[in-house]
């Protein structure tokens, strides 16, 4: 794996809140880590571990306080505009618009992405297929019910091809069809050597996906490895070697 | 900054905006259809609430002499034009054979005449033949038939339109409402509290006292027709022309107080005074003509002075005025209120519904989505102005203005005048949309957005409607005063007033004032702290 091209590489980063009267707060202190292409990096964490704050500065949406992160060779600070182009990110902050279609909404981004229009009708063809959303590719977002929203919000991180995916929860309240849908999607982009950044409180989903992960908690990255590192440092069952590590953090 | 990026958020903004029903409701339907509608239908109202009070008989208390004393006033004045009334209602198509007594009906078909007039003005309703005649009849009237028509109303209409209520009748008990107090120079008649609780309680709209001696001190008046042989049984004062003239000797005066007891906070006591009122002028111009016939002195005897004022403004010039003071808050309100909706909906709407982060992550730079989405206000903001100013012309040309006036109202507006109006209407909407989208992205919600439009209305709107004060000038400090600025120019615009410097000012002042707004729009884009506050 270390053999493949690194396409995400954080150093030191830290993000600092500051509030009235002076006072701050540290979401992220201290943050390094380096995920490859045709790798699935999964990033865990409890509550307010700083997990979205660390996927926000990488994607561009938040600027460190302190420590550079680099996607695709371009920086999340100086270069943030070609970060972006080379990303596809979905969170529980990134809705649709809900009076669009789903064809309007993945038209309108794959203009924002430079793409042609031909290109934007064939890849929404494609990911239609992918994703099982022909039937209500043009009925309006607001009809649709979570899972296929979700599998919209999928396919418009996907629509222009980019090297890098972060995906924060993306199969929160779906049920399992719909999980599965984004779990093959998900190996398949390994498979066509993407790097895919994947958050998740579901542990099974961490075994069947994820090559590496890091858990992150107090705002530093607590545990940095493979799954077999991970059971050789805490045991062997999953959710058992999470509380542990949370424990042992600094 | 990529234009064509620009160019792809506006179309989004657009097809989502126009999507919403906010948005149209205020950006088209309001200019087009509810205000339009609101301001034709209050207008009709008031009309309509006008003449119903004019056709309801009010009740006035008089003691039993005041009542035989207007009716003999009455009577007498009829006397004396019975024969110039005739030829007037024969003109047309009236018999004017019902004695004083068919006077209110006669003067009932002559406004039926003239509410077919206006009928077939408006296109409304064509008049039958007899009908036309009528109509011809009552244009072609001189103006000593019109003023005597009009004194047929005021004078010998009005006891036809009252119903005389004896005050012994009133029984009203009780105290007066706070506040209220009885006058002091009332006569005792008049004085009584059980009047004014009646006229509070709605039970009659006002009291009327005439002296005793009222007709005797209009007689001394060279009357040429006695008043007769009205015999008025509470008094017991006949009036024949014996009394009447031995009576007539004694007294001293030449003027009769008429003591009206009302409540003009009341409309219909206001009515009811009004009518009173006009009954009294119309007999005292009547009685003065008689008196100066008598004297054998000249018809403006009694007008030493003439005031013979020539008003150079228009009907047309005086219209714009109006129009011109009205329209700049109209059309600067629509402005603002058109650009409110898309506003906060492309702003703190997005941040609501979790689009706004979706926009952010992709390849585009935050000065290019704050400028995508200007575009779609600005253009909100003009539309609405456009529509405003379209319906309110057609408004007032075509549903409210009555037709007499409309004929003679010619729209002069200057293209060069629009043109200038344009100039400024341009950078305030584009203020307008800053300030709206900086409102919105600061916003949490698009309920916390709406509740700071407020303050940004009476900052921004609210300066406008001192164009519609009479008395405005355009002084230049006043070309320094935001939005008073723009308000105060358009008028004089409006009414073909080109003030160079005064505009000069006001442009400069207004652009200045829009690249800061857009700065500060641009800046809070760019800010985390302000576009991820949730």
């Amino acid at each position: 794996m270390s053999d493949s091209a690194v396409l995400v590489e954080a150093r030191g980063l830290a993000k600092t809140y500051r509030g009235r009267k002076g006072s701050s707060t540290d979401a992220v202190s201290d943050l390094s880590l380096t995920c490859h292409a045709g790798e699935v990096y999964g990033l865990l964490g409890p509550n307010g571990a700083g997990k979205t704050t660390t996927l926000r500065m990488l994607s561009t949406v938040l600027s460190p306080t302190r420590g550079t992160a680099r996607l695709a060779g371009f920086d999340v600070v100086t270069q943030a505009t070609q970060v972006r182009s080379k990303l596809g990110f979905l969170s529980g902050n990134t809705g649709l618009y809900p009076r669009l279609t789903p064809r309007e909404v993945l038209r309108f981004f794959g203009r924002l992405h430079g793409m042609e229009n031909d290109a934007i009708s064939a890849r929404i063809e494609e990911l239609g297929g992918v994703f099982r959303m022909t039937e209500f590719l043009d009925k309006r977002c607001d009809a649709l019910s979570s899972g296929m929203k979700q599998k919209v919000n999928v396919a418009r991180t996907a629509l222009h091809d980019p090297d890098i995916l972060i995906l924060d929860e993306p199969t929160v309240g779906l049920d399992v069809l719909a999980s599965r849908t984004i779990v093959e999607f998900v190996r398949d982009c390994r498979s066509r050597g993407k790097c895919v950044i994947f958050s998740t409180h579901i542990m099974g989903e961490v075994s069947r996906l994820c090559d590496r992960l890091a858990i992150i908690h107090l705002g530093k990255v607590q545990f940095d490895g493979t799954l077999a590192e991970l059971r050789a440092r805490a045991g062997d069952d999953l959710e058992e070697a999470f509380v542990t590590v949370l424990e042992q953090s600094t | 900054m990529n234009l064509s990026m620009v160019a792809v958020i506006a179309r989004k903004e657009f097809r989502d905006v126009l999507r919403d029903r906010r948005t149209l409701i205020f950006m088209m339907l309001l200019p087009i259809v509810v205000m339009p509608l609101l301001m034709v239908g209050v207008t009709r109202f008031v009309t309509s609430q006008a003449q119903a009070k004019q056709a309801k008989v009010v009740r006035i208390a008089a003691d039993g002499r005041t009542q035989a004393t207007v009716r003999a006033l009455r009577d007498s004045w009829y006397e004396h034009n019975a024969t110039r009334l005739a030829l007037l209602f024969g003109s047309v198509g009236l018999s004017a054979g019902g004695g004083v007594e068919g006077l209110t009906a006669l003067l009932t078909r002559v406004d039926d005449v003239e509410g077919a007039e206006r009928s077939a003005e408006q296109n409304e309703l064509q008049p039958d033949q007899a009908m036309a005649a009528a109509i011809k009849g009552l244009q072609e009237l001189d103006e000593a038939q019109k003023r005597l028509l009009r004194e047929a109303r005021d004078v010998g209409g009005l006891v036809g339109r009252i119903e005389f209520v004896d005050p012994a009748e009133l029984s009203e008990e009780g105290s007066l409402a706070q506040g209220v107090e009885i006058p002091d120079e009332l006569p005792a008649a008049l004085a009584d509290a059980s009047l004014t609780l009646a006229i509070q309680r709605k039970h009659i709209q006002a009291a009327l006292h005439l002296p005793s001696d009222a007709l005797v001190t209009l007689d001394e008046s060279p009357l040429s027709v006695p008043f007769g042989t009205v015999v008025d049984g509470a008094s017991g004062l006949d009036y024949s022309a014996g009394e009447y003239s031995l009576l007539s000797r004694t007294s001293a005066r030449s003027s009769v107080p008429v003591h009206v007891l009302y409540d003009s906070s009341i409309g219909l006591s206001e009515e009811a005074y009004d009518r009173i009122a006009s009954f009294v002028r119309g007999l005292s111009a009547f009685t003065l003509d008689l008196r100066l016939v008598q004297a054998e002195l000249p018809s403006d005897f009694a007008e030493p002075l003439q005031l013979t004022p020539a008003n150079v403004a228009t009907t047309s010039r005086k219209l714009q005025a109006a129009l011109g003071g009205i329209l700049p808050y109209m059309l600067l309100a629509f402005c603002f209120f058109g650009a409110l909706y898309p506003a906060l909906d492309v702003t703190a709407g997005e941040k609501e519904r979790f689009t706004l982060e979706t926009l952010l992550l992709a390849p585009v730079s935050r000065f290019e989505i704050a400028a995508g989405k200007f575009v779609v206000v600005f253009v909100a903001a003009i539309v609405a102005a456009v529509l405003t100013t379209t319906s309110m012309v057609i408004t007032f040309t075509h549903g409210i203005l009555p037709p007499e006036v409309m004929a003679s109202f010619e729209v002069e507006f200057q293209p060069l005048a629009l043109l200038l109006t344009a100039s400024l209407v341009l950078p305030v909407a584009a203020l307008y949309a800053s300030a709206l989208l900086a409102v919105g992205v600061v916003a949490r919600s698009f309920k916390e957005a709406q509740s700071y439009t407020v303050p940004l209305q009476f900052i921004m709107v609210l300066p406008t409607l001192v164009s519609m004060l009479p008395d405005v000038e355009a002084e230049s400090y006043l070309a320094w005063i935001p939005f008073v600025n723009i308000s105060v120019l358009m008028k004089e615009l409006l009414k073909g007033n080109y003030l160079w410097s005064f505009y000069g000012v006001t442009l400069l002042s207004t652009l200045l004032l829009t690249l800061l707004g857009l700065g500060v729009t641009s800046w809070l884009f760019r800010r985390e702290s302000v576009l991820l506050r949730s």
